[in-house]
């Protein structure tokens, strides 16, 4: 499997790290970091797509504006802004429920 | 209720008024809980990095001298004052108590006594392709530089209005990254004529100084009277264009060029974060600089709840007000639990309130300097989306203003603007400007805040 590679780190990781995946693929991160930071540095500027198909990226990027949710362990609307990386942590870009699940009305 | 509980003083904030206020409260003898969403205390401003780091080779001095002296501040009084991070205030529950939520659960704070330090967040002003991944707010791009230590783009622009833009830009090109233009949006001569209220502060103005000279130096163009015009790409950013503006901020689309960016920082102003003060019912006016403020007295308290509200939640001074502000709430509060005499508590206030006199001339100098133009709202075309969470476009509320709606709420119910995710802090803003602009003034009223200030997920409420 390929590895995501971070290009945009000002400083780096410390040695002392551990591995997410984001949409299946490892990436590196380290304790503290939000997941919207691994994101951008590697590379990811669109992050979700909300419930009307728009895709969007990091916008306020401090828990305000909601635009950027993703699936984290299987949990749906999760900020990636708000959220901080922990080891063998899954992450789901550009998905949500209505395109998982489609619109019920039962 | 015990005495204990009766006696606690809850902070929620734990930037640079809130710490300042848990600080000065331990001086006096009064211990303290401070609750804040983040993982670090510092707010926005001076939170600096989450992660390990040796060195912060793009940050200035100034900037972690500041960021060093909010932590001396807290661990000079951490006995008396109990921290509680990654934990938001999900608003008001019965009397004198919060609901709050954590990774562990739901829980409720009780507080005697109560400060709110909640800052502010930034203003959104909608344009053309504004919601493409790689546009961003100034501030998130600030924080990805100072809190995640990471580079938000390669080729950036930025655009907007106010001191930030010159610091971004500074720490955008020493952590690497390709600055190839800064637009702000007010002419110089209007900086200029503020140079009385700049020396109010000497060493901020010189700091400033000295940043212009750095992007000189490294030939980063910073254009006085630019802005954004709109922002192009298929799914993500990949050009602007930014035009000259006029006196009234109309941007002049036919001088208008094509800037190639894969991501950019848009500040034009912040918005007082007012929600949890509007539950608890405290009495707010509009201002036009900061949005919805409470009805404070000298003292940063309200009359008709006794709660203080200190710091960018009552009005937009910036981190040095804040502190100040912090500082008097906590004195007032500690001469009202008899912990200091009036004599004291004069003796003290006296040198705060002459600090943030200053300070305030200051800043006044910049809010008429940045003073945003009714022209920005023009951006915005018929078909831009400006409510991202319901995709509500400006036409529908030119149609809805054309019938009859004339204040907010009915404003809301027509076209589904501040209805999603956010609850109308991206959207309300330019709403709140665009009924103002239809001539609409009176009784505009206000998105209101929902209780639960922030999603309960299902998984706890088990």
């Amino acid at each position: 499997m390929k590895s995501l590679k971070r290009t945009r780190d000002i400083t780096p990781l410390p040695s002392r790290n551990f591995k997410i995946t984001v949409d299946d693929q490892p990436v590196d991160a380290c304790e503290g970091e939000t997941v919207l930071s691994v994101l951008l540095a590697a590379n990811y500027a669109r992050v979700m797509e909300n419930d009307r198909n728009v895709a969007s990226g990091a916008y306020c990027g401090m828990g305000v504006c909601h635009c950027c949710q993703v699936k984290i362990n299987a949990k749906h609307k999760q900020r990636a802004c708000q959220t901080l990386v922990e080891p063998q942590m899954s992450v789901e870009t550009l998905t949500n429920r209505f395109k998982e699940e489609g619109i019920k009305h039962d | 209720m015990t005495s204990q509980t009766h006696d606690k003083v809850v902070i929620v904030g734990g930037g640079p008024a809130g710490t300042a206020a848990a600080a000065e409260l331990a001086r006096h003898g009064l211990k303290s809980v401070i609750i804040d969403e983040a993982p670090k205390l510092g707010g926005v401003i001076y939170r600096g990095p989450l992660r390990q780091t040796d060195s912060l080779p793009h940050l200035d001095d100034n900037l972690k001298r500041a960021m060093t002296a909010l932590q001396t501040r807290y661990q000079a009084h951490s006995d008396s004052i109990e921290v509680k991070t990654q934990t938001r205030v999900l608003g008001p529950e019965g009397s004198n108590q919060l609901l709050l939520s954590d990774n562990s659960g739901l829980s409720r704070q009780p507080y005697g006594h109560l400060i709110l330090a909640t800052g502010c967040h930034e203003r959104s002003v909608p344009f053309p392709g504004w919601q493409l991944p790689g546009v961003m707010l100034l501030g998130g791009v600030q924080l990805q530089l100072k809190s995640g230590l990471v580079r938000p783009g390669q080729r950036m622009a930025l655009v907007g209005t106010g001191p930030l833009l010159p610091l971004v830009a500074c720490q955008l090109h020493k952590a690497g990254v390709d600055v190839v233009g800064v637009y702000e949006a007010s002419p110089f001569a209007k900086l200029a004529k503020e140079a009385v209220a700049l020396l109010n502060k000497p060493k901020l103005t010189l700091s400033g100084m000295s940043m212009m000279s750095y992007l000189k130096k490294h030939k980063i163009p910073f254009k006085y009277g630019w802005g954004i015009v709109s922002a192009q790409g298929k799914e993500q950013l990949n050009s602007i264009q930014v035009a000259p503006y006029d006196s009234q901020w109309r941007a002049q689309r036919d001088l208008a060029q094509q800037v190639d960016v894969d991501a950019i920082g848009v500040g034009y102003g912040f918005v007082a974060r007012t929600q949890l003060a509007m539950l608890l019912g405290l009495d707010h006016h509009y201002s036009k600089v900061s949005g919805y403020v409470p009805v404070l007295d000298e003292w940063h308290q309200s009359q008709n709840h006794e709660a203080f509200v200190v710091g960018d939640s009552n009005g937009l001074l910036g981190a040095d007000a804040a502190i100040c502000e912090g500082q008097l709430a906590a004195l007032r509060l500690a001469w009202q639990c008899g912990k200091i005499t009036e004599s004291q508590l004069s003796a003290r206030s006296t040198k705060v309130k002459n600090k943030l006199a200053r300070i305030k001339k200051f800043r006044f100098g910049f809010d008429r300097f940045s003073d945003r133009q009714s022209g920005l709202l023009s951006l915005a075309q018929p078909e831009t989306v400006v409510c991202r969470c319901e995709q509500v476009r400006r036409e529908q509320l030119d149609k809805a203003i054309a019938q009859g709606v004339k204040d907010i709420t009915s404003l809301k119910m027509r076209t589904r603007i501040g209805m999603g995710d956010c609850q109308g802090k991206t959207c309300s803003s330019y709403a709140l400007d665009y009924l103002h602009q239809a001539g609409l003034t009176e009784n505009i009223g206000v998105i209101k805040p929902r209780f639960p200030l922030d999603p309960i997920p299902f998984t706890l409420m088990e």
